[in-house]
């Protein structure tokens, strides 16, 4: 008998447990690998008093999957089309904006955008554009500034580049390369870019990569790579030789925001986070262990002002007014058809 | 009896819930088209007939046998060597020898996938070699270790008549030990093909990232593009892949125990 009461128990302490971890002291937030420096998490916890349950995902195709099987996040930072997308789908509530007052200290390059004209359901956390990082010891400048991206065409870069392997940054390649829309709707224009990145493919054979990369660059394995301003920034502050290049054909300009899930346990605790985390000190801390680009107009000054940690390095701020330059939008013909061409570009 | 038929049923509500329940989703999203309501499905083989009318797929599925069958051979041709030679040691070597060759499987295979990496990056190998050499170190102990099971079940008494009826070592070796360890040869062979053919982490961690299997190709219709469909189509045609596979290696082994 005792035996069977102990084993009672035992069930419902373990039915208990997921609701224990539940109560009003954790936070769930997700975002991507190495995207923060944890001292902003520790001194949350420190001074909010609770715990945060910090979980990775590395793209926001895993991230959309990961919200999909009903796992609860309070907040996530994720890029600006997937917002798009959730925002459409009814997946995100509201900030509350009596809490978040840290908004204001944004600079104007990062507000408002496309995907949430006033913010009211996002708050942005760290941006960057895709630029061409190469080592001016192999490949002579003027060239890169000529030629755009379809240096990558040029025969002589065999076996010495690096692209990103993530397919819509890839064919954002291609088509900015032909001049047309990275968010095209035009069937013929993603096949003209997919005939391009064959052609590409061929010519040069890149290495497709992701992080690994931004040290292959400053330690000078490859000559050339497709990168995100921050890792860029990165490489060029380690490897002297290497410059940074935002091709005039147009780029992609990335904007990764925070926002709280439709479903989130804890959205008080999680619109304190964000206030948090815009914060000129945390937003600082986190510029300067990531070298993305931070969105506090003040944090941006003084980071690239004299004495500052990015003084004199001009990836540091993504060009913002350039016509050529897009942000992308949720767009279902590029969502499912470039990665499976991608898989195609590589076999071909 | 019944009392111990009772005793299982844990066992078949897992297996139920776990095992039978994602193969039947796997099956109804393979034979359906997306965008289909709870209720009403509309059953259709085109997914299967995407896969199949593509050349670049049929490449990647060509692929991903090539490399495994490559794999299970090589494992095949150092394994088995090494698993004799592990059987005819003494016992409490034997022990030590087997406790080193498991001792790299209390590490993560992950882990051991990217030292794999830091090593292979700087080399000149073809991401296919690469791949290759990955899944060589990966699987090779659960080969020598089925082997080596079934070499050290055998009856040293059966050795000792084969001598004492004039058989030299080799024909020995040719007329008992061989045929008697065919079972763990099955097994070795099942064992490393299986997770060969459908490993998706260790062509993506070492082929390079323009190193395509089916595996990646699977994850890419359920991670990127949210082509569920086709996914499990594709994870279906792997699975009866892998069924037959399994099927035929069986009947040898049945037909080698009969010989």
């Amino acid at each position: 008998m005792t035996k069977k009461m102990t084993a009672v128990l035992l069930l419902i302490c373990l039915a208990l447990l997921p609701v224990c971890s539940l109560a009003d002291g954790t936070l769930n937030v997700m975002n991507y690998g190495e995207y923060i420096d944890e001292k902003v998490i520790y001194d949350f916890e420190k001074e909010f008093g609770v715990r945060i349950n910090y979980t990775f995902n590395d793209t926001p195709e895993s991230m959309y999957t990961k919200l999909q099987t009903g796992v609860s996040y309070d907040v996530v930072v994720t890029s600006d089309y997937m917002i798009d997308r959730l925002i459409k789908e009814n997946n995100v509530q509201k900030m509350d904006k009596s809490v978040v007052t840290n908004l204001d200290q944004l600079s104007d390059s990062v507000k408002n955008l496309y995907f949430d004209p006033d913010n009211d359901y996002s708050a942005p956390y760290l941006w960057q554009n895709v630029v061409l990082c190469y080592d001016t010891t192999k490949i002579d400048p003027t060239k890169v500034e000529e030629k755009g991206w379809s240096i990558l065409l040029d025969p002589e870069l065999e076996g010495h580049v690096f692209l990103y392997d993530s397919p819509r940054d890839i064919f954002m390649i291609g088509l900015k390369a032909l001049g047309y829309s990275m968010n095209t709707e035009s069937r013929d224009e993603l096949m003209e870019a997919y005939d391009w990145l064959v052609k590409m493919n061929q010519t040069i054979h890149p290495s497709f990569v992701t992080d690994e990369m931004i040290d292959g660059m400053a330690q000078g394995e490859k000559w050339m790579a497709m990168m995100y301003s921050g890792d860029a920034t990165y490489a060029s502050m380690e490897n002297e030789k290497l410059a940074v290049w935002a091709p005039l054909d147009g780029t992609n300009i990335a904007y990764d925001n925070m926002f709280i899930p439709a479903n989130a346990t804890n959205p008080e605790l999680a619109n304190q986070f964000i206030n948090y985390v815009l914060d000129y000190p945390n937003s600082m801390l986190i510029t300067v262990e990531t070298c993305y680009t931070s969105p506090n107009e003040k944090v941006i000054e003084d980071v690239t002002g004299p004495g500052g940690e990015f003084e004199g390095i001009e990836s540091y701020v993504p060009r913002t007014g350039y016509e050529k330059d897009e942000i992308y939008t949720d767009n279902e013909l590029l969502r499912t058809e470039t990665p499976e061409l991608l898989v195609k570009v590589k076999l071909q | 009896m019944k009392s111990f038929f009772r005793m299982s049923y844990p066992y078949i509500l897992w297996i139920a819930i776990f095992i039978v329940a994602p193969m039947f989703m796997i099956l109804l999203y393979a034979v359906t088209r997306s965008g289909n309501d709870t209720l009403t499905f509309t059953f259709t083989l085109d997914n299967f007939a995407r896969f199949f009318s593509d050349p670049d797929f049929i490449r990647v599925l060509l692929n991903s046998l090539r490399i495994a069958l490559f794999t299970t051979i090589f494992c095949l041709l150092i394994g088995y060597p090494a698993a004799l030679l592990i059987a005819n040691l003494s016992d409490r070597a034997q022990t030590m020898m087997l406790m080193l060759l498991t001792l790299p499987m209390w590490i993560n295979m992950l882990l051991k996938t990217y030292a794999w990496r830091g090593i292979l990056l700087s080399t000149d190998f073809g991401s296919e070699f690469k791949v290759f050499i990955g899944m060589v170190y990966d699987f090779l102990p659960f080969m020598i270790i089925q082997i080596h099971t079934a070499i050290a079940k055998l009856d040293p008494n059966l050795l000792v008549a084969a001598y004492d009826l004039g058989a030299n070592k080799w024909k020995s070796f040719l007329k008992v030990t061989l045929p008697l360890s065919v079972p763990g040869i099955i097994s070795g062979i099942t064992l490393v093909f299986l997770p060969a053919v459908s490993s998706f982490v260790i062509p993506k961690m070492l082929g390079g990232g323009d190193y395509v299997l089916i595996g990646n190709l699977i994850e890419i219709y359920f991670q990127q593009t949210g082509d569920w469909n086709f996914g499990s189509a594709i994870s279906l045609i792997m699975a009866l892949i892998i069924i037959l596979a399994m099927w035929a290696t069986k009947k040898l082994d049945r037909s080698a125990q009969e010989d």
